[in-house]
């Protein structure tokens, strides 16, 4: 699975710890999702796209 | 108050009791040992509540991966740890059934109980957490 959280948050003109903010989570998720290195719940994924008026599916990829 | 700020707060908090404890056990005073301990606990309720910590889901994965790992590696070791200590015992030995190894089979029965105590809690846990989860078969 792969995201494009960080060229949606550097188009909202976000910093890691605006969003982390906004999302209720600590700055280390942003880092570790931006990363690939944690997949966010479904909630967490929903309030992403919320945020950023997007589909789920526009923020994270399924790779295969 | 920040996490930052209850941070630090803790760390003078503990440097505080363990100060505390030690001139308690220098004195051989176990009331101010004990009394250190029981403010230090009750000053960290207090701040702690009036922190805002946000413990967010990334943090709760890593802890359920850190218990689901300890519980792994301890379940099994004091397992084997209270089978070793239990079968000098009972090999019927002479050599174990005095001085020092005589405690053997006390220390090993008090694993075995918490061994048990301890997949009981487990049982328990997953038990409660399979049904709140809707695991069972709720028509």
């Amino acid at each position: 699975m792969k995201n494009k959280l960080k060229v949606f948050r550097a188009m909202h003109d976000l910093t890691q710890e605006q969003l982390a903010e906004k999302m209720e989570v600590s700055r280390q998720t942003i880092i570790a999702i931006e990363s690939n290195k944690y997949l966010p719940s479904l909630g967490l994924a929903f309030k992403l796209s919320k945020l950023f008026k997007i589909k789920i599916e526009e923020v994270f990829q399924d790779e295969n | 108050m920040n996490i930052k700020q209850y941070q630090q707060i803790r760390v003078v908090i503990v440097i505080f009791i363990g100060i505390i404890v030690s001139i308690g056990v220098v004195k051989n005073s176990l009331v101010l040992a004990f009394l250190a301990v029981i403010t230090g606990m009750l000053f960290l309720i207090l701040v702690r509540s009036k922190t805002k910590i946000t413990i967010d889901e990334r943090e709760k994965t890593i802890r359920e991966k850190a218990a689901n790992i300890t519980y792994a590696i301890f379940a099994p070791t004091i397992g084997i740890g209270t089978f070793l200590l239990l079968i000098p015992s009972r090999s019927g030995l002479a050599v174990f059934s005095k001085g020092e190894f005589i405690y053997l089979e006390s220390l090993g029965m008090i694993f075995a109980y918490l061994t048990l105590f301890l997949i009981s809690l487990y049982a328990i846990s997953y038990y409660f957490y399979n049904r709140k989860f809707g695991g069972a078969n709720e028509k």
